[in-house]
């Protein structure tokens, strides 16, 4: 979509607004700012700090959504999506360098990174598919308890051990295909609770896993030097979650781009397709269960990878986070953040998970105060932060929206 | 001449008063944590656990005697090992914060042990009692106040044998609570000579347990021993009384609530229940505690684990005084506490840190939880009903 219009304005000799020279600095400057908020709210210590922050964050939503130059930014951030991600890459290393010895930030960023690939996976899912899943953390556990099997009583090289999280995730996913192929809509969500439910019951009641204690994961070792043990990166000193928040990041990266690639191809039109109206696409040839369970099962396996690094990161995985609760939290990330945005899932996992950990001096208020920000982002901008915007199909230069 | 005199010495009283007033200023300020569950499910047991550790700190900090200023940092776990573990790094990992009173979740508790031995931070469990947090490491950081669920299961094999009852039947939940009770409590049935006759675990929200209790009446056990939290222990206790069960029921520290009797009402009567904690009134020092608790305004309960939180703050500040705020120190000296008085008893750490504690038993009489040795049962006014 994005880029599809990046290609029509290259194809057609550019559309006025999107070779400008303000809307290319207005693309580098935007994901800069992003990630400068975020530097900000890590950074903050006071209460009010925090609140400003949140006000000012609030307030430039509204001013996106409402004002002329507000919309023409989001715009040229559309059209020159290129530059945009370019820029917040280097945002996003420069963030990740400037926290190096915080363990604390560091952990937060590694956490929502990893998070937001899950919102990748549950964004292919929900957002491409049409399934609407309600077990995320349970496919997200199930990542984890892969890799405490593997890496803790097996020799797998940790790589694979994070491939076969994603893989035994879509494995799982495989048993529920039936049952969700069959429903549409609601019953899906039921058919996915009842899966959750399910799963954490069995983890509580079986001793094989660890029962209600849960497993202890040993650290991620890619190449043989185990991340908990880094001090120093070239002479500089640094904390052990840089390389975890650096892998995360890259694996969001890789997510991203996995997903970007299948929305852009006649893979995600497809599924676009079968969404909209199944009857529709059947009566050009689309199978809607083959793209349904293509849907499924890829964003099982970025949901399972996710979760078997964040065990690894942690050091434990235990039933409690396979629970609803956890489930409908990854969900808020993604509606929260936009359906189908990836984006999305970046800036509304700092509000979710990074924003009640800031509250933390109020105690037993912060929730509270969350839940109004919550709301109020979803009052002013109902299709979340960042919305998806419409798909362009065409080349023609009529086509871009 | 004379006046002179007054006024000299005048200024030199203003002059001390002063270097007083400065010194007092000169207070270092020593930042402590506190982390616990404050939100969600078992919020008010965290709520009372802060409640109280910040009555030690104001208590403190009022005493002119003290070489610090202590300042009470508050986190919330939310009972989430995840978030626990963000909290506990978080604290873990802030230099100014030289030791923590640390979480009542087990699940968090445990989840969490490796985050304070990898940044060193010494801490002080309050109310967590999972066996595995003391005894699953050898983490010198790691120490712990309150007991374990092995003292209650030691003390109830023990006291129920004592009492004659030679049979068991056991229905406990499947979490890791559950899943605990149970097995502390077979081993320990093991030596004594009672006998288990069957065992049934069931899910925490499991309603009716008619099939288990129709089981159960066949076998005719002498005890039901309920391993499980209040909900459970009210159904299983009402739902024994309607299907004639003449069994008694023991519960465990989980049940001992005032919940379990509003929930139980009549059939509560006679009740047993085994808790690490001994009732305020039982402490040398808890009425003050109690005094000093409610003069200070606080809207919640201190719960059952307040006062460990309040002597986990003691011990900390203790140690602080002793050798400043230096976080190895402070493990070293909590690491060696033998004999000191707090609030809760005197506080032993064994070669894994944990306190020595007894259980103690308790009963329901006439719709209340009594130290079972002030109990008409216990002094034989009354007999158990039942056979």
């Amino acid at each position: 979509m994005r880029s599809t219009n990046l290609d029509a304005a290259i194809a057609t000799g550019a559309p006025p607004q999107a070779r400008s020279l303000p809307g290319t600095a207005a693309a580098i400057l935007v994901p800069l700012a992003a990630f400068g908020a975020l530097a900000g709210l890590l950074q903050v210590h006071e209460q009010w700090e925090t609140g400003l922050l949140v006000l000012a964050f609030l307030a430039a939503l509204v001013l996106l959504d409402r004002s002329r130059a507000g919309r023409s930014l989001a715009e040229a951030c559309r059209t020159q999506s290129g530059i945009a991600s370019t820029s917040a890459v280097l945002a996003a290393l420069a963030l990740l360098w400037t926290f190096r010895e915080d363990h604390y930030s560091l952990l937060m960023v590694a956490t929502v990174a990893l998070y937001a690939v899950a919102g990748v996976g549950l964004n292919i899912q929900m957002a491409f598919g049409g399934i609407a899943n309600f077990a995320a953390a349970a496919f997200f556990s199930i990542g984890a308890y892969t890799a405490a099997v593997l890496a803790g009583h097996t020799g797998l090289p940790h790589l694979l051990v994070l491939a076969a999280g994603g893989v035994v995730s879509a494995l799982i996913g495989v048993v529920m295909l039936l049952p969700v192929l069959r429903t549409r809509g609601h019953y899906v969500a039921l058919v996915t609770i009842a899966f959750g439910v399910l799963l954490r019951t069995l983890l509580e009641v079986n001793d094989t896993f660890g029962g209600p204690q849960g497993m202890k994961i040993p650290g991620f070792a890619p190449f043989g030097s185990d991340f908990g043990d880094v001090a120093t990166i070239a002479g500089f000193d640094v904390s052990f979650y840089l390389p975890y928040a650096l892998a995360a990041a890259a694996l969001f990266a890789l997510a991203f781009l996995a997903g970007r690639m299948l929305e852009r191809s006649w893979v995600g039109i497809a599924m676009d397709a079968v969404r909209t109206d199944e009857i529709a696409a059947s009566a050009f040839g689309l199978s809607p269960a083959r793209w349904k369970a293509t849907a499924f099962l890829t964003g099982n396996v970025l949901i399972g990878v996710a979760g078997a690094l964040y065990g690894m990161m942690n050091g434990f995985v235990n039933p409690n986070g396979a629970g609803f609760g956890e489930s409908l939290i990854m969900l808020s990330i993604i509606v929260l953040g936009g359906l189908g945005n990836f984006w999305g899932a970046i800036v509304a996992g700092a509000v979710i998970i990074i924003l009640p950990e800031k509250l933390q001096s109020i105690q037993e208020y912060r929730l509270l105060i969350f839940a109004v920000v919550v709301i109020a982002i979803l009052r002013f901008r109902p299709g979340g932060i960042l919305p998806r915007p419409l798909r362009t199909l065409g080349r023609q230069q009529g086509g871009a929206s | 001449m004379k006046l002179k005199a007054l006024a000299l010495a005048l200024a030199g009283l203003a002059g001390l008063a002063t270097v007083g007033l400065q010194v007092a200023q000169a207070k270092d300020t020593v930042k402590i944590a506190f982390i616990g569950p404050l939100t969600g499910g078992s919020a008010a047991a965290g709520v009372g656990g802060r409640n109280s550790a910040l009555l030690a700190v104001q208590q403190r900090n009022a005493d002119p005697a003290a070489k610090y200023t202590y300042d009470l940092v508050v986190l919330d776990d939310e009972c989430k090992p995840n978030v626990g573990v963000q909290v506990a790094t978080k604290a873990a990992s802030d230099r100014a914060i030289t030791a923590g009173i640390t979480h009542y979740c087990s699940a968090v508790g445990i989840a969490t042990v490796d985050t304070y031995a990898k940044f060193k931070l010494p801490v002080v469990v309050w109310g967590a009692i999972l066996p595995e947090i003391t005894y699953g490491n050898d983490y010198k950081q790691i120490h712990r106040v309150n007991g374990t669920m092995i003292n209650e299961g030691r003390l109830a094999a023990k006291f129920l044998t004592e009492q004659g009852a030679k049979t068991f039947v056991v229905i406990h939940d499947t979490t890791d609570y559950g899943k605990g009770q149970n097995k502390y409590f077979s081993e320990f049935l093991k030596p004594t000579g009672g006998e288990i006759v069957a065992t049934f675990p069931v899910s925490p929200d499991q309603q009716d347990f008619t099939a288990e209790l129709t089981r159960i009446k066949e076998l005719k056990p002498d005890y039901v021993f309920v391993g499980g939290l209040t909900p459970l222990g009210v159904r299983v206790r009402s739902q024994m009384d309607r299907l004639g069960i003449d069994a008694h029921m023991a519960g465990v520290s989980g049940i001992m609530t005032s919940g379990f009797i509003e929930g139980a009402a009549q059939s509560s009567e006679g009740t047993v229940s085994f808790h690490n904690g001994a009732p305020l009134s039982r402490y040398a020092s808890g009425q003050a505690f109690s005094d000093a608790y409610a003069k200070a305004g606080f809207r919640e309960d201190p719960d059952a684990y307040g006062p460990f939180a309040y002597s986990a703050a003691n011990l900390i500040m203790d140690a602080v005084e002793k050798v400043g705020p230096d976080r190895a120190k402070i493990t070293e000296v909590l690491n060696g506490t033998k004999g000191y008085k707090a609030l809760v008893g005197e506080i032993n750490f064994d070669n894994h840190r944990q306190n020595i504690v007894d259980a103690n038993v308790y009963v329901v009489q006439d719709g209340k939880w009594v130290y079972w040795p002030d109990s008409d049962y216990g002094t034989g006014k009354r007999k158990l009903a039942g056979k």
